[in-house]
């Protein structure tokens, strides 16, 4: 029973990164119709500046998020405008492509500035709770609290002001939105923008916890793709729900299945998309606007 | 094209809902060998549903569908084809980047062969009868242009002659006339009509052109809101208080 | 010029295409003898270990080509065939429990073992549109790896396996050649072939295709296993050539990134394009990137982004021919326009009128 809960709680703190982890995907995709598969190397970024930062000015990790989310909003706005709006009006398949030519040539960028070898950071909170027989990692509770952090505040963003709304608008009908008076280049940069900064923090929330090495994003973004399959494009409540469902999947392998569990959580993840996929492609909640049958290549 | 003969298609009930939207209700209709029959209503009165249906693209939620005695009702769009079934379609769905002849030959008939033996070059028969339809339709000047640089209406004349290469028993045309010239429309009207008398095609057609409607069809259904709400000659039913109260009431 | 003299001329290069064409196969055939010839230095049985490499690159770009050029479904981690091809030939030929197999049978299991997971996994992933398809493969790689990881009774796990060695360049060479050569052949010959036509159908309208009778899921089903089973065998060589394999020097993300950017380049969809694709690569990546090693996976990257972005069609299609010339031909006639001389051009482009109704 003590394990049951201990995967349980696991489960749910990993949960809760997933979903906060992948939002940018969602919303990009949702937003502008580009799958971003250089997603994993953005959270690559954030976690190396961070590393940077807590090894070379002795920053406490946690703290790096006032630096890397502007710059990170930086680099997603440039790279944006620079290379994204080439493909926003294309067939889906020229994004795959192009992101995923990005994300080697930002992965072996940085493999060839810091090597491939693994990398933590230090931080200040560590130590465990200990509540009856469950441990909770102090630094894993504090992952949880800004993740939730970062979901209310997009959602609040999206909901609450007045460019989120023409974010929203932007999602729905582009060429309304023009219509409108939304000048959708603007858009789309502070869009992309937005979520590769958001982006950032997950890899600097992480640093502490997960090893930073330059090909730690391919994971993540498959997690990423499937849990927006589930979830929705750009769907926050759904993001978490997903999250937290792969997240539980994920923690109860590895609690139960002796010594492989932790390599087979990729596997589940990759199931969990192709179920997800085949019986229900919609996704479960709404999010933005439903992905098109015709979403084709 | 008496009662007395067998329907080549029959509807029995057809229902299709969309989540809570009932897009066509407990539909029954017939089309009897050598008809041209019509399908029309206002817009959103569940025709291009309905064709849907019956050529399955979209599963049938209830009721049943015969085509010449064989119920269709779940089978698979390719073997409704093969049935004797060809279908054009409202927004036009030819092989852009194909030229004319190719759009032509990989519409083939299907003789029930084997993938083995579909290892060959195209049969010179598929080519013949290819080059004999694209001359009957008048686009021979454009057999090698690829389908994307044709015009609308030239268009729905490949489609239609895409529909009538495996030499089907009953072709569903959706709106055949729809964004059209109106010499190209009067080619085609030519063209069905040379169809069904030499050829012994059926044709359902859904149409918005009441004109093209008078002229063509022997019988027409009404549909409104997924139900069916007249039948008859296209004289009786312009006549039909009712479909004039759909199509200009409230 | 008279029709006649210009069916003339196109059956002229086209046998002076086949002409080139059994030259340079001739040359590729007699070419490992030059290792007995003395007083020159190119042909090398390392020579010969390049082409090989660059052959089975040839062979797996054309295998791809067939689910991704003919049907359209842009398969991101098809080097799971590949590596399902590469283990289980190891397995059957390190055979720790009973007899070792000899390298013909195990090769054939190997594919053997590809083709079933191809219709394992293609009857999901299939009815999958577009990128679905796409990251559900990439997704099947990635895992695969960590399978075959995990299953170290069979597989060996994280130590691998070691095969027999077996150092006979020429051999590999030959079978390589021969293989690509036939593979070639059955994609162009497939190209030209009713099954042919329908696949393409497939790709350009895949729901038009099965209203108008084509069985699309058996279609693609087929060819998605052709391509499967090809590729274990190209698989099970490699492992044979290389000796020792472990998951991550068999499952290794470039091998299935290579496959998609060898075909891109040459051009999506054609017989030629993944062959020059992949022979172009190859020579890139060996000859003028040896010297910036680093740095050829990022160079890789963005030759991918340059190429979806500058040469959709690929190199073969800046060379083909239309009505109004090459490609290349029509770009610098419009590159002339915008300089402000109107070159006479009978067709702009196929800039096909922008028809919002035909697509859905």
């Amino acid at each position: 029973m003590d394990q049951f809960l201990q995967a349980l709680i696991n489960g749910v703190m990993l949960g809760a990164f997933y979903a906060a982890m992948m939002l940018g995907f969602s919303v990009i995709w949702g937003v502008m119709g580009v799958i971003n598969l250089a997603h994993g190397e953005f959270i690559m970024l954030g976690a190396y500046t961070t590393w940077v930062l807590n090894k070379d000015f002795g920053w406490e990790p946690f703290y790096a998020i006032v630096l890397v989310f502007p710059l990170l909003f930086i680099v997603g706005y440039i790279v944006q405008r620079v290379l994204i709006n080439r493909v926003v009006d294309q067939p889906i398949l020229v994004s795959l492509l192009v992101t995923f030519g990005l994300s080697i040539m930002i992965a072996n960028a940085v493999k060839l500035a810091y090597s491939a070898d693994p990398r933590l950071t230090d931080t200040r909170f560590g130590g465990v709770w200990n509540v009856g027989n469950v441990t909770i990692p102090v630094t894993k509770t504090i992952i949880l609290g800004l993740a939730l952090v970062i979901m209310a505040s997009l959602w609040a963003f999206l909901n609450g002001t007045r460019t989120g709304k023409a974010i929203r608008a932007a999602a729905q009908n582009k060429q309304a939105a023009r219509i409108v008076g939304i000048d959708i280049n603007k858009i789309y940069a502070l869009t992309f923008g937005i979520c590769i900064a958001i982006t950032g923090v997950a890899g600097t929330m992480i640093s502490p916890t997960l090893a930073v090495h330059p090909f730690m994003g391919a994971p993540l973004t498959l997690r990423a793709f499937a849990i927006t399959a589930l979830a929705g494009l750009g769907s926050i409540p759904g993001a978490l729900m997903g999250g937290m469902l792969l997240g539980i999947v994920e923690s109860m392998i590895g609690i139960y299945v002796d010594r492989i569990g932790t390599n087979l959580a990729i596997v589940a993840a990759f199931v969990l998309l192709v179920v997800v996929l085949v019986t229900r492609p919609q996704g479960l909640f709404g999010g933005l606007r439903p992905i098109e049958q015709a979403e084709q290549l | 094209m008496t009662t007395d003969t067998a329907p080549l298609l029959e509807g029995r009930g057809v229902t299709k809902r969309f989540g809570g939207l009932v897009a066509v209700n407990s539909i029954d209709f017939l089309v009897y060998p050598g008809e041209i029959v019509g399908l029309i209503g206002p817009n959103g009165s569940g025709k291009t549903t309905l064709l849907d249906c019956l050529s399955r693209v979209q599963p049938i939620d209830e009721g049943r569908v015969f085509f010449n005695g064989t119920e269709i009702t779940k089978l698979k769009p390719h073997k409704v084809a093969h049935l004797g079934m060809s279908r054009t379609f409202q927004v036009i769905r030819v092989y852009r980047k194909l030229t004319v002849l190719e759009n032509m030959l990989v519409s083939r008939q299907w003789r029930g062969e084997s993938l083995l033996s579909q290892l060959r070059p195209s049969h010179r028969d598929n080519e013949t009868r290819a080059r004999q339809l694209i001359d009957f339709l008048t686009l021979d000047h454009l057999i090698d242009s690829p389908a994307g640089n044709l015009s609308g209406g030239q268009r729905r004349l490949l489609e239609l002659g895409m529909a009538m290469m495996p030499a089907p028993e009953l072709i569903l045309l959706d709106e055949a006339a729809s964004g059209v010239n109106p010499t190209l429309v009067e080619t085609i009207k030519d063209r069905i009509r040379a169809l069904n008398t030499d050829e012994g095609v059926s044709f359902l057609v859904v149409e918005h052109d009441m004109r093209f409607v008078s002229d063509m069809c022997n019988r027409v259904y009404v549909l409104n809101f997924g139900e069916k709400l007249a039948e008859g000659t296209p004289a009786e039913v312009i006549e039909n208080e009712a479909v004039i109260e759909a199509y200009f009431g409230a | 010029m008279t029709a006649l003299a210009t069916v003339d001329s196109k059956v002229r290069t086209t046998r002076n295409k086949q002409i080139a064409l059994a030259v340079l196969f001739l040359a590729l055939l007699i070419m490992p003898l030059g290792t007995q010839v003395a007083d020159q230095t190119w042909v090398t049985n390392s020579r010969l270990f390049q082409f090989t490499q660059m052959f089975m690159l040839i062979a797996l770009a054309s295998n791809w080509n067939l689910t991704g050029g003919f049907i359209g479904y842009v398969d991101f981690g098809h080097a799971v065939f590949f590596g399902l091809g590469a283990y289980a030939t190891g397995v059957m030929m390190t055979n720790q429990h009973s007899i070792q197999w000899p390298f013909w049978p195990a090769v054939i299991v190997g594919a053997i073992v590809a083709a079933i997971f191809a219709v394992m996994i293609g009857f999901p992933t299939l009815r999958l549109k577009g990128p679905y398809f796409s990251i559900a493969m990439l997704g099947t790689f990635v895992a695969m790896r960590e399978i075959v990881r995990v299953s170290k009774p069979v597989t060996g796990g994280g130590v691998g396996l070691t095969l027999p060695p077996y150092l006979n360049r020429a051999l590999f060479y030959y079978l390589t050649l021969g293989l690509a050569a036939a593979i070639i052949t059955f994609a162009w010959w497939i190209r030209r072939s009713e099954f042919g036509s329908s696949l393409i159908a497939i790709r350009e309208d895949e729901v038009g295709a099965e209203m108008r009778g084509i069985n699309t899921t058996l279609h693609k089903i087929t060819i998605f296993v052709m391509a499967g089973f090809l590729t274990g065998i190209v698989g099970g060589i490699w492992a044979y050539q290389n000796t020792f394999i472990d998951p991550d020097i068999v499952f290794v993300d470039s091998r299935t990134i290579d496959l998609v950017m060898m075909t891109m380049l040459g051009g999506l969809g054609t017989v030629a394009g993944p062959v020059v694709g992949a022979a172009a690569i190859y020579w890139l990546r060996d000859v003028v990137w040896a010297a910036f090693f680093d740095w050829h996976l990022m160079i890789q990257g963005s030759l991918l982004i340059a190429i979806v972005l500058f040469v959709p069609s690929g190199l073969v299609g800046l060379f083909r021919r239309d009505g109004s010339g090459t490609s290349l031909q029509r770009l610098w006639g419009r590159w002339l326009a915008k300089q402000g001389d109107e070159p006479i051009e009978a067709d702009m482009g196929n800039d096909a009128p922008t028809d919002q109704g035909t697509q859905p």
